[in-house]
């Protein structure tokens, strides 16, 4: 566990870097990485139960468990927590553990500056969360929070006012680590690891950085104008600052999704190609449809303020569907993958398999959202709910589950349990196609989305129940994953070992949990000749027992 | 033709489309799950690339990309002429349409007629749009406070409702009927009772309404 050895400085023992104040003022990218994820998980949990209040709230018709007011702060915090506070930090943190470890860099660029990206984020999280504390209660603007109505005069009370400064912070901090990550990967990669020999996930994460350093900076000015109309109200009589506001917020939000989207994209193609036994099909198309898509995601802002009547429709309809091109690139190299390998079935791949037809109809409802004559009617449906869920719950929250199983054993030196991941996997898939499926039809059946409630006659009851079932299901789902968290890492009876799936990348070549350096004398850097460094290894030695003539051709025929 | 028309001709296509491409690949996925499973497959493919098939592919994708977006804008145009030609009709009906927090209020242009209402729970005193059949219908929307929508979902018509300005939403009734109308845009406490009802009448009918002052519809 320590690197004894005299040409590298030594770490502090075991037992010093296991104390509490050790975690805090770590600057190894692994445990600010750590640190960023658990407590992204731990709110996950939380924000979680918000939604399953309102699942409940919404299972029969007509019915008040909570008032309309605490069923907006509901929602809101709902939806600004899963974007802000959990999947955007996990996408960003995945990149911050990996990326590192994957270049072949001993610790992230600037350390100190993640590590306060952390610290912000913490505050920010308990900003926002403070407001439950207030006497008005939680914000209830939306996540995004349009002005007039978040401004004073229609939304007194503090809670409003923490959100704004709690979203700006952990933003700041989001922004903070994506910077280094991108720092890394771009100026501190290890010997041999060249651009195109970067696996797709550190590609996915240098185009989600990208994304982060180019649009969240109009978020910081959203909220900042969002701030203002807190002390001064009246600049939000003028429409110009109200539409303003919109293009701003959406020239954030929109590359945002792609933010929560992108890093799992990566895991998906190093899940699919890991328990495929293969290179990644088509690498170089998928680096380029990785940046093309991260290009045209700063222009598509507008589409969604189609219904608005003061965005150019046409325009923004056009980049939207060209979206498709790069989407379509990319599921070429997922089952183009598949269909020429050797598949193996673990849970990290169950996961990364149903994503591919899961994440596939929210791309597909997206095509149908980006046509302006069918937004219209859509559009602030619960046909827009369902489209997104797809994306986000359907597509990214299972992208997250196949990197959580797939990477737990590298980051803890532990195997989680397969049966309760098994148990976790297919609870997950009937729950969350039960809840949000049904939503397409409420949505064509005209239930506008953020009602508290709804009435028995307006024939909205059927869909609404099954979707809370499905609630349920889908977190009984996620129970089965908490109890296999806890109780593998409280029991460990499964050790990991370096590498238990036969990994392709880098990190699999050093131990599990990984040296503070990353690599030492122990777990050297292999040689890297391809963005699959130990495949070309392993195949080098299995070439050279059959044909030992050949030794040392195979490995590097690619590069 | 109608917006409603429009909406689902372009609809159904798009469905149409998706469903095959979501069965193409389904069934993409499931047969090289079947077939390449571990225990049936000896060796995993060494090949990586295929460049003439990628780059096919994606000058494939394209044409469809293409085809859509033209498709689309021909749609929306086309919505925008009927709008259009509504609009400046010389027979148009024009009613101003104010949101607030958190009801409608309907003034006609054409009489001394103005529908207000209270929007609950209780269905019988949510105001009522009364528009005439057969001849064109300006709507002019805008709010006296937060941003509302103006959402008629058995017709497909929607339109964001601001503050300090004023969309105009156009159409043609062609039956007598009655709809049910929301406001989608989420816009605070009262967000899920903010409903209004459209009816169209014969203008014989809609000329008597105006004329009461909007008491007899």
């Amino acid at each position: 566990m320590t690197t004894g050895t005299a040409s590298r400085p030594k770490s502090p023992p075991e037992r010093v870097r296991a104390t509490a104040g050790a975690w805090l003022t770590t600057t190894d990218h692994k445990r600010i990485a750590l640190l960023t994820i658990g407590t992204a998980s731990f709110l996950f949990l939380v924000v979680g139960i918000l939604a399953l209040v309102i699942r409940a709230q919404l299972a029969v018709p007509d019915r008040h468990l909570v008032s309309n007011d605490m069923y907006n702060g509901l929602f809101t915090i709902h939806g600004s927590g899963m974007i802000y506070l959990v999947m955007t930090p996990i996408a960003i943190a995945l990149g911050l553990y990996l990326v590192p470890l994957q270049v072949g860099a001993p610790n992230v660029a600037a350390p100190r500056v993640a590590m306060t990206g952390f610290w912000f984020y913490v505050v920010g999280a308990l900003l926002i969360f403070g407001g439950f504390l207030t006497a008005l209660g939680p914000a209830t603007g939306g996540w995004y929070s349009y002005p007039p109505l978040a401004d004073s005069r229609y939304t007194p009370g503090v809670g409003q006012s923490l959100w704004i400064a709690g979203v700006f912070i952990a933003v700041v901090g989001m922004m903070l680590q994506a910077g280094t990550v991108l720092w890394t990967t771009l100026l501190k990669r290890g010997r041999g690891v060249t651009m195109l020999r970067m696996p797709v996930f550190t590609w996915s994460s240098v185009a989600t950085n990208l994304m982060v350093i180019g649009s969240f900076p109009a978020l910081l000015a959203a909220m900042a104008l969002l701030g203002v109309g807190r002390v001064f109200p009246q600049v939000f009589t003028d429409n110009q600052w109200n539409i303003g506001y919109q293009h701003l917020f959406w020239f954030f939000a929109h590359p945002v999704v792609y933010v929560m989207f992108f890093p799992f994209v990566g895991t998906v193609a190093e899940v699919l190609s890991t328990f495929s036994g293969r290179r990644f099909f088509g690498y170089r198309a998928t680096v380029v449809s990785l940046l093309v898509f991260a290009g045209f995601s700063m222009s598509v802002w507008g589409h969604h303020m189609f219904s608005t009547e003061q965005s150019s429709n046409d325009y923004y309809s056009l980049t939207s569907i060209l979206l498709l091109v790069p989407a379509g690139v990319e599921y070429f190299g997922f089952l183009a993958t598949l269909v020429g390998g050797k598949l193996r079935f673990p849970a990290p791949m169950l996961f990364a398999l149903a994503f591919i037809p899961q994440f596939l109809v929210g791309g597909l409802t997206g095509i149908m959202v980006a046509t302006p004559v069918v937004d219209y009617q859509v559009t602030d449906s619960y046909f827009i709910v369902a489209h997104w869920h797809y994306t986000l719950a359907a597509g990214s929250l299972f992208g997250m589950f196949a990197a959580f199983y797939f990477w737990f054993p590298k980051a803890t030196g532990l195997l989680l349990d397969e049966r309760l991941g098994r148990w976790h996997f297919w609870l997950m898939v009937v729950g969350t196609n039960a809840t949000f499926l049904p939503m397409f039809w409420l949505g064509l059946d005209g239930m506008p989305r953020r009602i508290a409630t709804y009435l028995p006659g307006d024939g909205l009851s059927l869909p609404n129940l099954i979707s809370s079932v499905g609630a349920a299901v889908l977190a009984l789902g996620v129970f089965f994953w908490v109890i296999n968290v806890v109780t593998s890492v409280r029991y460990r009876r499964r050790p990991a070992g370096d590498d238990p799936w036969g990994g392709l990348t880098l990190e699999w070549a050093t131990s599990s949990p990984p040296a503070p350096t990353n690599f030492d004398d122990e777990h050297p850097l292999p040689p890297v000749r391809s963005f699959a460094p130990l495949l070309d290894e392993r195949e080098r030695e299995e070439t050279a027992g059959e044909n030992p003539e050949q030794h040392g051709t195979i490995g590097s025929r690619r590069s | 033709v109608s917006l409603q028309g429009i909406f689902s001709d372009v609809f159904r296509l798009e469905v149409t489309i998706a469903a095959v491409v979501f069965a193409i690949i389904l069934v993409l996925l499931v047969v090289s799950l079947i077939r390449r499973r571990a225990g049936v497959t000896r060796r995993p493919s060494g090949r990586a690339d295929n460049m003439p098939l990628e780059i096919g592919y994606a000058v494939a994708l394209t044409g469809i990309a293409v085809f859509l977006v033209v498709v689309t804008a021909n749609a929306n145009h086309r919505e925008s002429q009927i709008q259009e030609a509504a609009r400046t009709a010389p027979d148009v009906a024009r009613v101003d349409v104010t949101a607030y927090q958190w009801c409608w209020r309907f003034r006609h242009l054409d009489g001394p007629a103005t529908a207000d209402g209270t929007c609950t729970e209780d269905p019988s005193t949510r105001p009522v749009l009364v528009v005439p059949v057969g001849r064109p219908v300006e709507l002019r929307l805008t709010s006296n406070d937060v941003v509302h929508a103006f959402w008629i979902p058995d017709l497909a018509v929607k339109s964001d409702v601001y503050p300090d300005h004023t969309n105009s939403l156009s159409m043609t009734f062609d039956h007598p009927g009655q709809w049910l109308g929301r406001c989608s845009e989420y816009c605070g406490t009262h967000h899920p009772t903010m409903d209004f009802y459209v009816r169209a009448v014969p203008e014989q009918q809609y000329q008597q309404y105006l004329a009461s002052g909007g008491a007899a519809a």
